[in-house]
């Protein structure tokens, strides 16, 4: 399931790298090295996903950003920056992106954070069945209950709300600092393992008297909520 | 293009202040004039002048003889004021009551004049306002009247009315003159320090009186605002030594994991140790934000993300955040929130960086001593949010290096961490016009972000 993704971005360098990761993911991906090209392209609306680098020539990432938010374009866009600060943080979120990422990035961060951008998109559209369904899995966000295999298993609400952003993006890798923005909203680095403790916690909870994992370790990486790969 | 004509400031000051000097004498010697002026010498003239006249007019009708007998006639009226003389040359004789000429004859002119009469029955001369009239033969009519000591009076006060103009015209040059001297002494002073600083004497105050005047004033902010450019500036070099220094420990890691993996026998050794030089690299990026992120609070440039929030959501968001990890590691954690809270005008993230250092900190420390408590207070007109443990504590001569930037109390620098988590709380508190307070928490520490309530305002 291919996906056209818009990349901007000027350094030649970070960008075959992306091309090429995100190609072999199946994605097609439309790369332009200058700002005011970007916008021209992103502005048709026709690209899943635009990958924007903060400081590229021509046009101010932040410009394209406005100038496409203001034209009434909704493309879900994913900010690349070396502005690493929790303020340049905001600062971009503020302005209409939808995820932050800080250069340098591991791929499998960008990734993880792409499949979930493009999800996110297709849950906007499609939202017949309020339940998430997991393999054994189920969730009700209306009751904020939990059922595995019939039977009910108790969370936090802070448990529950972590599980609830593993279900959304489910069979998909989701990293640390995705669970730290998404879950407490926090856009800085705590440098300790304080978000392992809470998941190996709802792990716990959730596979404690059953046969099969489902919240799997991916090494490098982050986490998995799904059946066994 | 039109050129605007320079005048030169200290000119511009000395004109304005003469001007204004003037203007006020001014206004003061109108006033007197005003006030004292009135038309009684107006009268005394037109008097003068009738009475000379009719005196003319019997000279013509009546000749030498009638005047003589006129005169008389006028004199033995007994009138004390009235002046009236027929002057000749010596050795002739004069007639009436006048004893002298009032000038040389060369000077004499007719018409009508002011000023002293030498009178018969008076010693010194008497101030009088006369018509003298030509006669031929060398001999004058002189006809008026004295002034008597109202319109003496007048007189004088009217001269020395002019005579004050003339002086406070003076007087308003002298005034500007040394007013622009003195402003230009003062601001050249202070030119001279901000040239001095131009070229590179930073050192350099501006030298304030004690008067306390306007531009004391003036060179008190200056002086605070170099100091601060100052304290900026040694601060910058003192972040840019302590970065070259204190980034050669993680990098030489960096580097020594990397030739290790590259001579790493097995494949599956490389990549154990490949992942060892991710985490590595992953930590030196940590630092360089975490250092970014100090200097950003510091210089007071996040200001406008500021919002409200409140000071116990924030405590228990964090304690539930750190909880699980804190019980792994066989500590306990708790809040306690003293009192009533007011919202706090402060930058979210920023202070939950600032709180999960401190967290990390009592983890790191204390985590043995057992119970760590986040702490949420009023005080004051200050909010205050800290953490308390039952570790080791800091001592008193420790604060120092412990708040400094790539501080560390153990000289080994073995254990982990750059030893920033102190330096960015205390950059938060100063972010929020706060500071960082560490106290003794007998036995243990409680390091509080103190910050004034009213920080919105």
């Amino acid at each position: 399931m291919g996906r056209k993704i818009l990349l901007v971005e000027d350094d030649l360098e970070t960008a075959s790298y992306l091309l090429r990761g995100l190609d072999e993911e199946g994605h097609s991906v439309d790369h332009v090295g200058d700002g005011r090209d970007g916008l021209f392209l992103a502005s048709d609306g026709s690209f899943d996903l635009i990958i924007l680098d903060r400081m590229v020539p021509g046009l101010d990432g932040l410009a394209l950003l406005r100038g496409l938010r203001a034209a009434g374009c909704a493309t879900p866009v994913l900010i690349l920056s070396a502005l690493a600060s929790v303020s340049d943080r905001i600062e971009g979120l503020d302005c209409g992106s939808d995820d932050y990422l800080v250069k340098p990035f591991s791929f499998a961060e960008l990734l993880a954070r792409v499949n979930a951008l493009l999800r996110r998109a297709d849950g906007s559209a499609a939202m017949a069945d309020p339940r998430l369904i997991v393999a054994d899995l189920e969730i009700d966000p209306m009751a904020r209950t939990v059922r595995r295999a019939g039977k009910a298993v108790a969370l936090k609400p802070r448990e529950y709300r972590l599980l609830e952003y593993f279900a959304r993006n489910a069979g998909k890798v989701v990293t640390r600092t995705m669970l730290l923005e998404q879950v407490w909203d926090y856009h800085f680095d705590p440098g300790t393992n304080v978000i392992d403790v809470h998941v190996s916690r709802l792990r716990r909870k959730l596979e404690d008297g059953f046969e099969q994992p489902i919240l799997h370790t991916v090494r490098g990486a982050g986490y998995r909520l799904g059946p066994d790969a | 293009m039109r050129e605007a004509v320079r005048i030169p400031t200290s000119l511009r000051v000395a004109l304005i202040a003469a001007f204004l000097a003037l203007a006020s004498n001014l206004t003061i010697v109108g006033f007197l004039y005003f006030r004292t002026h009135d038309d009684t010498m107006a009268v005394h003239r037109q008097r003068v002048g009738e009475e000379a006249s009719a005196l003319f007019d019997v000279y013509r009708t009546g000749g030498q003889k009638g005047l003589d007998a006129a005169i008389h006639d006028s004199l033995d009226a007994e009138d004390p004021q009235l002046i009236a003389a027929v002057l000749a040359p010596p050795p002739q004789a004069s007639l009436g009551n006048v004893t002298a000429f009032p000038a040389p004859l060369y000077r004499l002119r007719a018409g009508y004049q002011e000023g002293p009469l030498r009178i018969a029955d008076s010693a010194v001369p008497v101030e009088s306002g006369y018509v003298l009239h030509p006669l031929g033969k060398g001999e004058w009519l002189l006809s008026g009247r004295s002034f008597g000591e109202r319109l003496s009076l007048q007189r004088t006060l009217e001269r020395s009315l002019m005579i004050a103009v003339a002086a406070s015209v003076l007087l308003g040059l002298l005034c500007g003159a040394v007013t622009a001297r003195y402003v230009s002494r003062r601001v050249g002073a202070i030119a001279t320090v901000a040239e001095d600083i131009t070229r590179g004497e930073l050192g350099r105050r501006v030298k304030v009186s004690r008067s306390g005047d306007a531009f004391d004033a003036l060179g008190l902010q200056i002086n605070h605002m170099l100091d601060r450019i100052e304290a900026l500036m040694e601060e910058l070099r003192l972040l840019t030594d302590s970065l070259a220094h204190d980034l050669r420990s993680p990098v030489g890691r960096l580097r020594a994991r990397i030739d290790a993996a590259l001579t790493a026998p097995s494949e599956e050794r490389r990549h154990q140790l490949l992942g060892g030089v991710l985490n590595e690299a992953d930590s030196l990026m940590r630092i360089l934000t975490t250092v970014l992120e100090i200097g950003r609070s510091e210089a007071m440039t996040s200001r406008k993300q500021f919002t409200w929030l409140g000071p116990d959501e924030l405590v228990s968001e964090l304690a539930d955040m750190y909880e699980p990890l804190v019980e792994e590691s066989g500590a306990s954690l708790s809040t306690k929130v003293t009192g009533v809270l007011l919202p706090l005008f402060g930058h979210r993230q920023l202070l939950a960086q600032a709180l999960s250092n401190l967290v990390d900190n009592a983890l790191k420390y204390a985590a043995s001593g057992g119970e760590i408590v986040l702490l949420a207070e009023q005080d004051d007109g200050e909010i205050r949010l800290g953490v308390s443990d039952r570790g080791p504590g800091i001592a008193a001569s420790d604060e120092a290096e412990a708040r400094r930037r790539f501080g560390r109390l153990d000289a080994s620098r073995s254990s982990g961490g750059a030893g920033l988590g102190l330096a960015l709380a205390q950059a938060v508190a100063h972010l929020h016009r706060g500071r960082l307070e560490l106290q003794d928490n007998g036995p243990g520490l409680r390091a509080f972000l103190v910050i004034p309530a009213a920080v919105a305002a």
